[in-house]
């Protein structure tokens, strides 16, 4: 595209002024007193069976207006597998499920006529962990698993297992079974990762004119409408879906969870309804990023090629399928990104357990594969003697290198990549220096990760006032795409100034299908859109202009508001003078454009049970951390951290560099100190700021960061998604230099000093899998 | 219980219980939603006002306790089409918002913050930020922004954002 010249780079965001006024409207700053407030009766244990449900007291209780449960909305959804109900039916599955919710004037009226409902749980005998859900005769977390509706055909199920995705290229055994190999195993295990957007899900609907409206702050509008459809048995038509700015999402409103239920409150009482999760709630029944296990074997040679490489990993679902029955799928792009292997098999199972279920968050399950690849490759180079950073200078994929499902990358990156980062070394310097004593470790780690493409529509209506209206799906989360690269893009194709393009906030009665905001797809899919709409808008304009000019539309260019003979600057005439001609003869000039997937090949066989089976566009990223440990405390400082991104084209380097800080910083909270356990009795124990640790200011640093242009992608402009990927490759890089500065390996995160000092003093369980069979095909459905 | 006290600059008078966190009072009462209610504990800092010019969480102060004080939420300093802030003009050109829900609490506590020490140094600046959580942009933009406000405050021999109520 040649529009990139006519590009405004770093566009100033046009929503920071309101924001730091404090007048933007979040979904949770639109309530109104004349809204009725719902609340919902949770469950108080992790697994039973509903006896009695009567809730006819509720309702005669002061200001109630409606009392819904299961029954009132018994649609099924979920993502490859529809096993989810709006609110238990029958069955609880975890600690927290909604099962019931009252509408009332207000939420203290709604709060006290909780106490009036009756209600009979027969607990059964809880599954928490992946190892016991995986027991020959565990306890059906699903029994009735076999008659659900599978929405995405060919991953394989059974019992306890919601997803499995299976990837195998090449003879693995014949790669373990060569005589110069080293064979070198590793465990892992994480825990989950809590998102805490500052605005929690909130959701505001109403009934108008037959048809649900729901207002609320989330990533995904077409997917809320889909699920408040299947749920209430409507057609999703009947469904609109508005989104205000988002105050954070991270993924974890990248799936609907409480919006249905005001639509439901909303038609049987005929008011407008907003139910808002607590903080508490919120946090108890986090989408988190899952907790997994990770077994990984390599065959490598003396010198240094990896021969064969198999991998499991047990990704925890909760109660319900969710986003992980789809992320099991990037594994084969994650443990199976990054380096060059001969041959190699790895599965990743979704296992359903009576706990909260997990969700997406940026980067999904890149971020411990990452790390466990990492660690993985370090333990490789100490039990054969490798230098780190040469093993992977080798061994990074380069141009014509196959992953895991036969996909074939194209283009040399990762390596110079690698150069990159030794080169912002130098120019940085390193801080050794700083350790003062502390036991010091340096590490650069590799990540894969990609951009999540697929269906999203743009329809671009040109003004006679010259200005573009833009109307998509796209959602504003804060990562600016919306108030940033979208108006640039536009502005760019035609020859606008980019204040003069208006951007819709996403209304799925008003934009095409998309499919939400995550994965670093905005600009890309979005993006391709609106130039694809932009292509009819500029034939339409230049068609009508060579009209009125007398010139043929192919020597007319877009420039600074004008239509121009080529080579003439300020000939021709401007947009609005062609705009009114075009509406008194032809009508108005609008344009629409569409974008999707491209399906780049995998080898046939090599995957099974994926969502995706190979990356459209893949994105890399090169991480590099100092830390000084205190071997006293078990503190990690981290002294510096370096990032070389491959972000293809940066359209807003500034906007970029600002992701990378805070992905970054997330990833630090990930590795060091956020930390989700699980009481005894299945709840989340972190449920305020109290327990959850956040990163606070005093406990990050500024991120030194290269953008690396000119990789290929099939993005508008030759962009990739920036926003996700910075968190990807952080546990691994302080995973890797905490194991060097102690010298231990790491096996698990976060690294809280506690945990620290008990590696150190080699009194942390390594982790033991029993329920991961020693043959790779054990652990697979076959 | 009444409770009378200046809000943004207005006599406000308020019936009811006295318990009641002034956020409460601000957002559903007087739509004031520039002022967020994140964690309700006194961590996040996302909810801070000035409170007789003292930066405070309005979600851990009880209605009574603001008898007859000068409450100003982020509505109130710099209002209408007036100037922003120097710090609110600061963050702005430095790009530093992403979802923005921080911000209003971050500029209540930094801006009493700059007032009362000018000559603060970067670390101190950090220190002074663990009250107010970020969940989206890793601080350091945040920081430099103050730094720099500081320093160009002190050049041109000024207090940033002079003195406000
Ligand atoms: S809401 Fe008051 S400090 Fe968090
Ligand atoms: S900008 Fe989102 S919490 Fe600070």
């Amino acid at each position: 595209m040649s529009e990139l010249s006519a590009t405004v780079m770093n566009l100033p965001r046009r929503d920071a002024q309101d924001k730091l006024r404090g007048r933007t409207k979040y979904t949770n700053d639109r309530i109104r007193p004349d809204m009725l407030h719902a609340v919902l009766l949770r469950s108080t244990v992790p697994a039973g069976r509903i006896r009695k449900l009567d809730v006819s007291a509720a309702l005669r209780c002061p200001g109630v207006r409606a009392v819904a449960t299961g029954a009132d909305a018994p649609g099924l959804y979920g993502i490859g597998i529809a096993d989810h109900p709006l609110l238990a039916i029958d069955t609880i599955r975890y600690h927290g499920e909604p099962i019931a919710v009252i509408a009332a004037e207000t939420e203290k009226q709604a709060r006290a006529a909780l106490a009036a409902i009756v209600l009979e749980v027969e607990p059964l005998a809880p599954v928490f962990t992946m190892a016991e859900a995986l027991q020959p005769a565990a306890r059906l977390v699903h029994e009735g698993w076999r008659g659900y509706e599978v929405i995405t055909e060919g991953g394989a199920r059974a019992g306890n297992i919601a997803w499995e995705a299976k990837s195998s290229r090449g003879d693995v055994d014949a790669a373990f079974a060569r005589p110069d190999i080293r064979i070198v195993e590793s465990s892992f295990t994480v825990g989950r990762q809590s998102h805490v957007p500052f605005e929690p899900r909130v959701a505001i609907g109403s009934w108008e004119d037959g048809r649900a409206h729901i207002q609320t702050s989330t990533q995904v509008p077409w997917t809320v409408r889909n699920v408040t459809g299947r749920v209430m048995q409507l057609p999703p038509g009947r469904v609109r879906v508005t989104v205000p700015p988002v105050g954070g999402g991270f993924g974890l409103k990248f799936d609907a969870s409480i919006e249905p239920i005001t639509a439901l409150l909303a038609r049987m009482t005929g008011r407008t309804v907003v139910l808002e999760n607590t903080r508490q709630e919120e946090m108890a029944t986090c989408l988190c990023r899952e907790n997994a296990e990770i077994r990984i074997r390599s065959a490598v040679t003396p010198e240094g090629y990896i021969a064969g490489r198999e991998a499991v990993v047990l990704m925890d679902c909760g109660a319900y399928g969710g986003e992980q029955v789809f992320l099991t799928t990037m594994t084969a792009h994650t443990l199976g990104g990054n380096y060059k292997v001969g041959a190699m098999r790895l599965v990743s199972r979704a296992v359903y357990t009576n706990t909260p279920p997990n969700g997406a968050f940026r980067a999904c399950n890149g971020v411990y594969n990452t790390f466990a690849l990492e660690r993985h490759t370090d333990e490789i180079c100490d039990a054969l003697g490798f230098d780190p950073m040469e093993f992977r200078k080798q061994n990074v994929l380069g141009d014509g290198d196959l992953g895991a499902t036969g996909q074939v990358f194209e283009a040399d990156v990762l390596g110079p990549m690698l150069d990159r980062m030794e080169a912002l070394r130098a120019s940085t310097g390193t801080s050794e220096a700083k350790a003062d004593g502390r036991l010091y470790g340096i590490a650069t780690t590799v990540g894969t990760w990609f951009v999540f493409v697929g269906p999203s529509a743009a329809t671009v209506n040109l003004n006679a006032d010259g200005s573009a209206t833009l109307v998509t799906s796209g959602v504003e989360i804060g990562s600016g795409t919306m108030v940033q690269s979208l108006p640039q893009i536009v502005a760019g194709q035609l020859g606008l100034a980019p204040d003069q393009v208006i951007v819709r906030e996403a209304d799925t009665d008003a934009a095409g299908l998309d499919v939400g905001v995550g994965g670093g797809r905005t600009t890309v899919s979005i993006g391709a859109a609106s130039i694809a709409a932009c292509a009819e808008v500029r034939e339409k304009l230049l068609r009508t202009a060579g009209e009125m000019l007398q010139t043929r539309p192919e020597d007319l260019v877009l420039r600074d508001g004008r239509v121009e003979i080529t080579g003439r600057p300020g000939s021709g005439m401007s947009i609005p003078a062609v705009v009114a001609h075009a509406q008194a003869t032809t009508g108005p000039i609008t344009g629409s454009g569409a974008f999707t997937a491209r399906n780049t090949p995998a080898m046939s066989g090599c995957a099974m049970g994926h969502f995706i089976d190979a990356l459209d566009i893949p994105v890399f990223v090169v991480h590099e951390a100092e830390v000084a440990v205190d071997p006293d405390t078990g503190h990690v400082e981290v002294l510096a951290y370096r990032v070389v991104q491959d972000v293809g084209r940066a359209l807003n380097p500034r906007a970029i560099l600002g992701q990378i800080q805070g992905g970054v910083v997330q990833g630090l909270g990930y590795a060091l100190h956020e930390e989700v356990t699980l009481t005894v009795d299945g709840r989340i124990a972190q449920d305020d700021f109290e327990t959850y640790r956040l990163p606070l200011a005093q406990d990050v640093i500024p991120v030194a960061a290269d953008l690396y242009e000119g990789a290929p992608s099939m993005g508008p402009l030759g962009t990739k998604g920036a926003g996700e990927v910075p968190i990807l490759a952080v546990g691994a890089a302080i995973g890797c230099a905490v194991a060097r500065a102690i010298g231990k390996p790491v096996q698990q995160l976060p690294l809280t000093p506690p945990r620290v000092l008990r590696l150190l003093h080699e009194r942390e369980p390594p982790p033991e899998f029993p329920h991961i069979a020693p043959g790779w095909a054990a652990n697979t459905l076959g | 219980m009444t409770v009378t006290f200046q809000l943004n600059g207005e006599d406000c008078r308020f019936h009811g219980d006295p318990m009641t966190p002034l956020v409460d009072i601000l957002r559903q009462e007087r739509f004031l939603t520039g002022t967020k209610a994140v964690c309700r504990e006194g961590f996040c800092g996302a909810c801070t006002v000035h409170v007789d010019d003292e930066a405070v969480p309005s979600c851990l102060k009880p209605i009574a306790l603001v008898q007859g004080c000068a409450v100003t939420t982020i509505e109130g300093l710099s209002s209408g089409n007036h100037p922003l802030h120097p710090l609110q003009a600061a963050f702005e050109a430095a790009d530093a918002v992403q979802c923005g829900m921080c911000f209003p609490g971050m500029v209540m506590s930094l801006s009493a913050f700059v007032r009362d020490n000018p000559h603060a140094s970067r670390p101190e600046i950090k220190a002074a930020m663990v009250g107010n959580i970020c969940r989206c942009t890793g601080y350091e933009r945040i920081v430099d922004t103050v730094a720099d406000c500081l320093d160009q405050a002190r050049k041109a021999g000024q207090l940033v954002g002079g003195v406000h109520v």
